[in-house]
């Protein structure tokens, strides 16, 4: 097979209405008052993930990723557009919708399983069965017989998984992750990502993750959508059209690397275009 | 805190006869030998200072006393009293000062200016306000420990890693599961050195109370054996009082100490 002929480039204008998926927005814009001025951090955005898809964001800082992490995950509930799940107006957080921080997200104060069991007690899933449940999730992301330790006793690529078990836990019909391995070294996030590639082959679950790390994204999409720096707005939606199921050998192919390259020139306009932008006032971490 | 709750993992992790562990002891011995000598000597006035013999029958004439119990539960009573109105009250005052940007930048100078004062200085008005009994002796216990109560919630509140809280609304918890499953266990810390700090000052304020104007409890009694001069007596009570503050201290300290060793 050809390098290039794998490389199959959507416009940007693809239209939310082509084909109904499971997590579809359409012409969402988020305008953000601020003492000099509003800014438009998402402008209008349309695209549609498919049930059992991994789909991917990637943009340079500044670009409006996080504003749609938390308008999907319902964290922010006023935008223009609309977004919806199954056909269902996001307007709160939605059941249907499981979220990944970046940030350290597990609670220190309690041990693994009652971390990942979190969600079900919420529910109101008597003890027994939540924990014979988390156990499985657990299992999944390889954290067995580390049930009864608490976050400090982890290291933080575990703490990430145990955030990660927590949210599969309430089984989400979107796994919404923002930069959830950013913290986390290369050599790990490139096994975490073994990791994922395996829960996503077991689980088929429909996966949006927000990223600033191309081959992350390579290594885990079906599809990259690339925004651009402020107003973010689609620039392309890239198809990886990558053998399944993948490990992190991928890595070093000649088609993925390609991706790599096609990513990172619409990448790096943006980017630049960022740093210049927002020179002396922020280094952006996309550039690296 | 992180400071404190590491030594204390230290000194419990350490072995029973560390070098450590043998210097504390050396100094308890030390002075017992210097207390003992000074007092075989004669050099001060008799009974200022009196032999540990005398001390020791004191506090075992102390304990087997039915009335010291009484005056040990009136004192107890009044502090927990204090502990717990001035605790409730300090917590829900925190809460409202850590939830509100507004309020916190309003009211919190004055708890800052007022925490230290010494609270001593408003006894005559609690005396007039409450009489010469118990509830004097809790008043001023009630405002000595709201107030360190009421800073550390606050503080404790504002720490509240904001992503926690995201987490929890993303599980869409409601307002009294947010409450009971996030706030409260992620500010055990502050809480519970606030409840620390609390109890400390309510201590010093109840017996404070009790030494100045009273007729019952521990301070009373003191201040009693001081004015009858029976100094053995004295210094048994102050010994026993000595001992059970600081237990009170370590089983709060526990609480929070086992908690900072397992839960970071």
């Amino acid at each position: 097979m050809s390098v290039a002929s794998m490389a199959t480039t959507h416009t940007a204008k693809t239209s939310a209405q082509d084909s109904a998926g499971l997590l579809v927005l359409d012409d969402l814009s988020k305008r953000f008052p601020t003492p000099e001025g509003t800014v438009v951090a998402v402008d209008h955005v349309s695209l549609s993930v498919k049930q059992g898809e991994f789909f991917s964001v990637i943009g340079p800082s500044g670009c409006g990723k996080s504003t749609l992490f938390n308008v999907i995950g319902g964290l922010i509930s006023e935008y223009e557009g609309n977004v919806t799940v199954a056909g269902e107006r996001i307007t709160g957080p939605h059941p249907s919708v499981g979220m990944v921080f970046q940030e350290e997200s597990t609670f220190p104060w309690r041990t693994v399983i009652e971390n990942v069991s979190f969600p079900l007690e919420i529910e109101g899933m008597p003890k027994a069965k939540r924990y014979e449940k988390a156990r499985h999730f657990i299992h999944m992301v390889g954290l067995d017989g580390f049930e009864n330790r608490y976050p400090s006793e982890l290291s933080g690529g575990m703490r990430q998984r145990v955030s990660l078990a927590r949210t599969l836990a309430s089984e989400p019909k979107i796994l919404l992750m923002d930069e959830p391995f950013a913290a986390l070294d290369e050599q790990t996030r490139l096994l975490l990502g073994d990791k994922v590639l395996q829960i996503q082959e077991e689980l088929k679950q429909t996966t949006m993750l927000i990223t600033h790390n191309i081959t992350e994204a390579v290594q885990l999409s079906d599809r990259i959508m690339v925004m651009t720096y402020r107003p973010g707005k689609v620039k392309r939606v890239v198809d990886i059209n990558l053998p399944r199921p993948r490990t992190s050998e991928i890595v070093g192919s000649d088609a993925f690397g390609h991706y790599v390259a096609q990513i990172w020139t619409d990448l790096r306009e943006e980017a630049s275009r960022g740093l210049t932008e927002d020179e002396g006032r922020r280094v952006t971490r996309a550039t690296r | 805190m992180a400071e404190t709750g590491r030594l204390r993992q230290a000194a419990i992790t350490s072995p029973l006869l560390s070098p450590v562990t043998l210097v504390r002891l050396a100094i308890i011995a030390g002075v017992l030998v210097l207390w003992e000598t000074i007092a075989a000597s004669g050099w001060l006035y008799r009974d200022v200072v009196p032999s540990l013999l005398a001390i020791g029958r004191a506090i075992i004439a102390l304990l087997s006393s039915p009335e010291y119990y009484w005056h040990l539960g009136v004192t107890a009573g009044e502090i927990g009293a204090a502990l717990t109105i001035g605790g409730l009250s300090g917590l829900l005052v925190g809460l409202v000062l850590g939830g509100s940007r507004f309020m916190g930048k309003a009211f919190e100078p004055y708890l800052y200016y007022l925490g230290p004062t010494p609270k001593i200085i408003f006894f005559p008005i609690m005396i007039m306000w409450f009489g010469v009994g118990p509830a004097s002796k809790v008043a001023l216990g009630t405002m000595s420990c709201f107030f360190p109560i009421a800073l550390s919630v606050a503080a404790g509140m504002r720490q509240i890693d904001p992503v926690l809280i995201r987490v929890g609304r993303s599980f869409r918890l409601k307002q009294w599961q947010m409450a009971w499953k996030i706030y409260l266990p992620a500010m055990r810390h502050p809480i519970i050195n606030g409840v620390r700090l609390g109890l400390g000052v309510a201590l010093i304020g109840t017996l404070l109370a009790e030494t100045k104007l009273s007729n019952r409890g521990i301070g009373f009694l003191i201040i009693q054996a001081y004015s009858l001069f029976d100094m053995p007596r004295m210094y048994a009570m102050l010994i026993v009082l000595f001992i059970l503050s600081i237990g009170a201290n370590a089983l709060i300290g526990r609480l929070g100490g086992l908690d900072s060793i397992k839960r970071l």
